[in-house]
């Protein structure tokens, strides 16, 4: 123990003797750390805001969606007798935070001086605990959208549609039948666009939904079971196939798993040759799988980012160890000729790398952590091209406790490794050979 | 001394204008019509234009749109007072005859032949992509579906005006949901309405420049109907319509007049 705390003190006070090309190499190797946080950080920052704005506007964590058939050819995003499978969902996923269930469509909203496609979720914003927290209204009450023949839309498509608070605006869209119908409803919210979800979604109450399609009192769309974030990846495949069965044990037909957005299934199940009802459950991921691949190319920018950065501290520590090494090549001839084992050089070396990589990390984790605490704080708004992919006017970063220590430890690890070699190469030097060195 | 005198005219100065003041509101109040009283006004107005029996008419309609190409819809439309039946034909052009709305219940249904298919519309639709809507072509039903409220009298030109601002009544299908109204004082005919949306938008102003009365036998009295009517568009500012009324005819229609039937037999 003893041992050790002397090589600490060894490995400090060179540190401290070599302060200019510590301070130096340690700036390095801190301002990768901090960036490595704040990617990492941007990353999860995104993936938590996507699954907050996706399992708000359009999912839930899993999902109970499914068709009606009238005819064969006709399938309309539609689950009846849905109280019956809240039941059946509630007993058999006992974890489950909180269910909602939502109306599914698809219509043309028209205006005084335009018109746009959009996807219509009728939804009972009274039974909505999250909505309110993710949406920023830009205009108008939330509460008011409780009220028949009311819609919430975003900023976006008001300012397509050139419409205010107050405003009517008609929906028009075919029943399951065929036949085309309309209703009148006032704008009584426009809420802060939320990227690529918000573009083609917009919320009407869910009886006015049922009176545009004119379903039943007793039919929605889907219901959504929320979960504890912490159960999102593990959980999800394990609760679904539980559900699966469970359905299917309550005299449901159920649908293979099939993991795209309901959206995507239409065109495959109008051409099955069944009529009547069927249930599908999916996850969140399924139901936005159509805009991962945003999430996935952050994190492959991500990695190219980090392994530049990692290659570029291995390169300048080797060099500053090399450095290092040949500065002090009579040190080390001394050290091995009064008796220091070659392995105790390699350790002085690659403790003192430890050391440095060590601090050097924490002061970047805690400048990254600080940085995107302030960004945070700043509420930056993001361009509106950007918003489209990240899902949110404003800049999130997300830092978690276990994302520094992993920053701390990887960037340690690779400081090691990077000086590993220069430590044996001095290690292996020949004690004569070292003390005759002049440099 | 002096001191009394000034402290005389500072309270006769006072008096006097609280006098005014008080004048002011009282004739303010004599002026204005109490709820009851502008009720009454609309009654009038909608009695003057209720038939209680059948309606034939044609309706031409000419829309003027920026940077497109003027077009004449010829129409015939028909009514019944007694279950507020309705319906609209196009007649001309070519590409848009045999269309038809048709009012049942209401429930304002739309015939394209081309497709061959019903669709449901509501009292917002522009009839024909014009700027008019069904209720400029229906009954006067003011009294029933708004809420008056008095804003004064005013000058239209050599007329004199009673101005009302309309809200309408919750739970009725209304193609605007305020409406300011200006109704001649002396015949009761409207002269002018500004149509709003709830948000205090104006979508769209309308005149009523010749009104037209026919003798009815159904109601034992005239009814009157506006000849011509012009809108115009106040969110695209360019766009106005032009309705022109002609050949009323009072007498009774077929009972199964007011069919998809019947509306879809004219394009055959």
């Amino acid at each position: 123990m003893s041992k050790l705390f002397v090589d600490l003190m060894i490995a400090f006070r060179s540190l401290v003797q070599h302060r200019r090309r510590t301070l130096f190499l340690g700036t390095a190797i801190a301002a990768v750390t901090a960036l490595l946080v704040l990617l990492t950080g941007l990353s999860t920052g995104v993936r938590e805001t996507m699954i907050d704005t996706a399992t708000t506007l359009s999912t839930g964590h899993v999902n109970i969606g499914g068709f009606f058939k009238v005819t064969a050819g006709q399938a309309a995003p539609v689950v009846t007798d849905y109280k019956r499978v809240i039941e059946v969902a509630k007993k058999t996923v006992p974890e489950m935070e909180f269910v909602v269930h939502r109306g599914r469509g698809w219509a043309k909203v028209v205006s005084d001086t335009g018109s746009m496609q959009m996807g219509i979720t009728g939804i009972d914003v009274r039974s909505e605990p999250k909505f309110a927290s993710v949406l920023q209204l830009v205009s108008g009450k939330l509460d008011d959208l409780a009220e028949p023949g009311t819609i919430l839309i975003f900023d976006n498509q008001a300012e397509k549609l050139g419409v205010k608070v107050g405003d009517a605006v008609t929906i028009s869209a075919p029943t399951t039948r065929g036949t085309n119908n309309t209703v009148d409803v006032r704008v009584v919210a426009i809420a802060h666009s939320l990227g690529l979800l918000s573009t083609w979604n917009s919320f009407i109450p869910i009886d006015t939904l049922r009176k545009l399609y004119q379903f039943n009192q007793d039919s929605t769309g889907v219901v959504q079971i929320m979960l504890d974030r912490k159960d999102l990846d593990r959980k999800i495949p394990e609760i679904s196939a539980r559900l699966r069965t469970a359905l299917e044990q309550a005299g449901w037909r159920v649908m293979d798993a099939d993991p795209r957005a309901f959206w995507m299934k239409f065109q495959s199940v109008s051409r099955e040759d069944w009529t009547g009802q069927k249930l599908d459950v999916t996850s969140w991921e399924d139901e936005i799988s159509f805009m991962t691949w945003t999430l996935k190319a952050l994190q492959g920018m991500s990695v190219v980012l980090i392994a530049i950065l990692i290659a570029i501290i291995i390169i300048g520590i080797m060099n500053t160890m090399w450095i290092a090494i040949r500065e002090r090549t009579r040190e080390i001839g001394t050290l091995r000729a009064i008796g220091m084992h070659r392995r105790e050089v390699l350790w002085m070396f690659l403790l003192e790398s430890i050391m440095l990589g060590l601090f050097a990390t924490v002061a970047g984790v805690a400048a990254g952590a600080g940085i995107a605490s302030g960004l945070n704080a700043m509420h930056l708004h993001v361009p509106t091209g950007l918003q489209f992919f990240l899902m949110s006017p404003f800049l999130h970063i997300s830092i978690h406790g276990s994302a520094l220590v992993q920053a701390v430890v990887t960037i340690t690890l690779v400081t090691a490794v990077a000086a590993f070699y220069p430590s044996l190469r001095a290690a292996r030097l020949r004690p004569v050979v070292a003390m005759s060195h002049f440099g | 001394m002096k001191m009394t005198t000034h402290r005389t005219r500072t309270t006769s100065f006072a008096f006097a204008l609280a006098l005014l003041a008080s004048l002011a509101v009282h004739g303010r109040a004599l002026a204005a019509l109490t709820t009851p009283q502008m009720v009454d006004l609309l009654k009038i107005v909608d009695d003057r234009q209720k038939n209680n029996g059948d309606w034939r008419a044609n309706a031409y309609l000419e829309q003027k749109e920026k940077d497109k190409v003027d077009v004449v819809y010829e129409t015939e439309y028909y009514r019944r007072s007694s279950d507020q039946k309705f319906m609209i034909l196009f007649l001309k052009p070519k590409s848009s005859a045999g269309q038809g709305y048709l009012r049942i219940d209401k429930n304002l249904w739309f015939y394209d032949p081309s497709v061959g298919k019903w669709e449901r519309r509501t009292e917002r639709e522009r009839i024909g992509g014009t700027n008019s809507r069904r209720s400029d072509f229906d009954e006067s039903r003011l009294a029933e579906e708004y809420d008056p409220t008095d804003e004064g009298e005013e000058k239209l030109g050599a007329y004199t005006a009673h101005k009302l601002l309309l809200k309408g009544k919750s739970g009725i299908d209304l193609a605007f949901p305020m409406i300011r109204i200006w109704i001649d004082k002396d015949t009761k005919n409207i002269l002018k309405r500004q149509e709003y949306a709830l948000s205090g938008r104006l979508l769209r102003t309308s005149y009523y420049p010749k009104w037209k009365k026919v003798r009815s036998e159904s109601k034992g009295a005239d009814v009157w109907y506006p000849e011509e009517i012009r809108f115009y568009d106040e969110v695209e500012k360019a766009n106005q319509t032009l309705v022109l009324i002609k050949a009323v005819d009072l007498h009774a229609l077929p009972a199964n007049l007011f069919t998809k039937a019947w509306l879809e037999s004219k394009s055959r």
